[in-house]
């Protein structure tokens, strides 16, 4: 597709390891009988991988093959690489007329209207035109044009595609407006897919969406929670924080693997749609919410708005956590704001002890 | 004016003209009242898609299965009536059309009494289990005057629609041969909630031959649909093989089922599903002495005929200088020159799904026929049919002893 890749590179090499911690005795007799089992398949652009614990492998085979199908319905909805795709429909025909969709569609793309509304346009889905001006649809980036810049400029901005809740329409107010979900898309699928395996009885899973958005369903056996460590920006051997996740999700955007540099300066593919630019200064954001569709805007929203915007924002925000990574990659300088993690030491960070779960 | 026709004979399957816009620019105070029978997995789908349709509502569904009216409603986005009996919701007052998305063995049932209580039917394929139901839901269309589409939605995606049209148009000479595959390596079963052994068969019906025709009817119906098309109607026999060979888990469906269907003049379908390996993935591979289309999920390709021709040579050249003698080989390896996609008409892409749903509402609001109508479900439902009768008689069946068109 890649549904991640025009808004963020969602650090699927940053090797976020997944185990966990021993703890209880109760937790470990609850899930006893149970083997660990886990699938990876592309999807969406990057590689989806599913850890959970079942009795037997035709049981978990079933739970994957259900997964699988509902990342693909999801992103047979919201590709904007897919001419098929819901999303591509809305594409070709809101710049011209109302566009009927479904609610699910509907009220994603008024979930993401909401993250601009709170971000004051730091959250975006209108950047696409942005993002084929700085080369980064399918490719790696170049130096727009001015003219090029400016027509791009005119044709993104959240505030000037209408959502008709009554008629559950979307149309643009300008043509030639193109929305994309990377930001959320992932997130979403992430979440429907715990709300599957919860109605198939699953009751420890991790869902991972290429390492840059994870939701953990309840805990491994004997553990308290699903382990993750968030590895330094562009240097997997080395964490810079570990954090349990329990029935919530985490999210990372980074800036270090898909850029250029041009006369000194690196331009990222993470666009402020505030200026029309690549943000400048961020090297990564992580994210804790209750939910991949919040984690996910959320990582995008805290690389565009930095850390004193974005604390301000997520104060509002229950059960959210996030640290920001600033500054180059040599003397990273982390803020952060309600972390429930242990920061690791900065010489050597935290031993890396557990399975990379990195698939690129 | 019967519904015979009102479809215009073959113009019901002329290609698809329809365009997305017309779905967009449909005043939306122009309401269609859907109610559903059977809103699992497919169904919820279908859902989905036919709320993309502009003015489209649901009034009503049904499931035997409660846990699924509440899923239902997530995707309405209200609290829509649910009923457990398929009889209350059709005594619903307030309903245009009944959708049934239900195990196959109960399309019969449940179609014809959507029928026969005044509402048009969109019916997911195949059309019914066995040939004698086929033909009773083909003759309740036609008495009921109601508008019936079959869930064969890639008799409107439009790279298939081009296809017919090259095909027609002669641009791959004479169509012989078709093979088409639905390869899979999986185990082709459905998650049942907390492992529940009373409900392993509502969950996982495609595995028992009471409710299902297993590989043929659920993947091949597509590919044996659009065979259909191309060779003019229903083959004239057919053998199959298949079992359960690798997914010995308590299925009675076959896991891997091949069939080779005989048209007049010799034509030839071949039909592979697998559940082991996915090589070959989901694809119908048309054969023509002037060339070759494929036909994907997302898209078509079409391969000029790589044959050597025959040319005319100078004399000079092979009587008098004579022709060399030696070792000769040459391996008839597959071509694996580049293809062209199919360029589709401006104004006729989309989703199959959308399109096919748009359609079928359009024909129910505007009262017009529909073009995957109870012909083409029947042709392709009774082509299923008796592909599974092949497979479980081991015998090639002439399709005469079974069916009168």
């Amino acid at each position: 597709m890649p549904l991640g890749s025009n808004t963020r590179n969602r650090v699927s090499s940053l090797a976020l390891l997944c185990f966990a911690f021993l703890v209880s005795d109760a937790a470990r007799g609850q899930l006893s009988g149970l083997q660990l089992f886990s699938e990876s398949r592309p999807a969406m652009g990057t590689t989806f991988t599913i850890y959970l614990y079942s009795s037997s492998r035709p049981t978990a085979d079933a739970a994957f093959e259900a997964a699988f199908d509902e990342i693909e319905r999801i992103e047979e909805a919201l590709s904007n690489y897919r001419e098929g795709s819901e999303l591509s429909r809305i594409n070709r025909l809101a710049g011209r007329e109302k566009v009927t969709t479904d609610p699910e569609v509907f009220n994603l793309l008024q979930t993401s209207f909401d993250y601009s509304r709170k971000s004051d346009g730091a959250f975006d889905i209108s950047v696409g035109p942005l993002m084929r001006a700085w080369g980064f649809f399918r490719k790696n980036g170049k130096y727009p044009t001015r003219a090029e810049l400016e027509r791009a400029r005119s044709r993104t901005g959240w505030t000037k595609m209408n959502l008709d809740s009554q008629q559950r329409t979307v149309s643009f107010a300008v043509p030639g407006m193109e929305l994309d979900m990377g930001g959320i898309g992932k997130g979403y699928a992430v979440d429907r897919v715990i709300d599957l395996l919860r109605e198939a009885g699953v009751k420890s899973a991790l869902v991972d969406a290429g390492s840059s958005t994870l939701y953990a369903l309840g805990a491994p056996p004997g553990k308290d929670g699903w382990k993750v460590v968030v590895p330094r920006p562009g240097d997997r051997t080395h964490a810079i924080s570990e954090v349990l996740l329990r029935d919530n999700s985490l999210s990372t955007s980074g800036s270090y693997e898909k850029f250029f540099r041009l006369n000194g300066r690196t331009y990222c593919h993470i666009m402020d749609p505030r200026t029309g630019e690549p943000v400048q200064g961020m090297l990564q954001t992580t994210v804790i919410a209750p939910t991949g569709t919040a984690t996910d805007a959320l990582s995008t929203t805290m690389f565009v708005m930095g850390p004193a915007a974005g604390e301000k924002l997520l104060e509002s925000m229950p059960n959210t956590s996030a640290i920001w990574i600033t500054s180059d990659t040599k003397k990273p300088h982390i803020e952060q704001w309600r972390w429930p993690g242990r920061f690791c030491p900065a010489d050597d960070g935290c031993e890396a002890t557990g399975e990379e779960n990195s698939k690129q | 004016m019967n519904r015979r026709e009102f479809l215009g004979g073959a113009a019901a399957l002329a290609a698809s003209t329809l365009a997305e816009q017309s779905a967009a620019m449909m005043p939306a105070s122009n309401r269609v009242n859907l109610a559903i029978i059977g809103p699992g997995s497919r169904g919820q789908q279908l859902m989905r898609t036919f709320l993309r349709v502009p003015g489209v509502r649901f009034a009503a569904l049904c499931d035997i299965y409660e846990p699924r009216w509440d899923q239902a409603r997530k995707i309405t986005g209200e609290s829509t009536r649910a009923f457990k009996d398929y009889r209350e919701l059709l005594s619903a007052k307030d309903i245009d059309a009944i959708i049934v998305s239900t195990p196959l063995s109960l399309h019969s049932e449940h179609v014809i009494a959507a029928l026969d209580s005044g509402h048009h039917v969109y019916g997911e394929k195949s059309m019914a289990l066995t040939v004698p139901e086929c033909g009773q839901m083909r003759a309740a269309v036609k008495k009921s005057g109601k508008h019936y589409q079959i869930g064969l939605q890639y008799h409107y995606a439009p790279w298939y629609r081009e296809a017919m049209r090259l095909i027609t148009s002669g641009k791959v000479g004479q169509v012989t041969q078709i093979y088409a595959y639905w390869h899979r390596n999986n185990s082709w079963r459905r998650p049942v909630p907390n492992n529940d052994p009373k409900l392993e068969r509502l969950f996982n019906w495609r595995l028992y031959r009471e409710f299902s025709g297993g590989l043929v009817a659920e993947l091949g119906s597509h590919h044996i649909n659009f065979a259909n098309e191309v060779f003019g109607g229903i083959p004239e026999s057919v053998v199959g093989s298949g079992g359960v060979d690798f997914w010995k888990d308590g299925r009675e469906t076959a896991d891997n089922v091949q069939v080779t269907y005989r048209y007049p003049g010799g034509k030839t379908l071949f039909f592979s599903a697998i559940t082991t390996n996915r090589f070959e993935g989901c694809q119908v591979q048309v054969c023509g002495t002037g060339g070759s289309i494929v036909l994907t999920e997302a898209d078509g390709t079409y391969y000029y005929e790589p044959k050597t021709g025959a040319s005319a040579v100078p004399e000079g050249l092979a009587v008098e200088h004579g022709v060399v003698t030696g070792a000769s080989y040459r391996a008839e390896l597959p071509y694996r020159g580049q293809g062209q996609p199919l360029k589709v008409p401006e104004g006729t892409q989309g989703n199959p799904d959308f399109l096919a749903c748009n359609s079928f509402v359009d024909s129910v609001r505007n009262n017009q026929p529909t073009k995957a109508d109870e012909e083409v479900a029947w042709n392709c439902g009774v082509t299923v049919a008796l592909g599974n009768y092949a497979i479980d008689h081991d015998a090639r069946v002439k399709f005469s002893d079974h069916v009168r068109g």
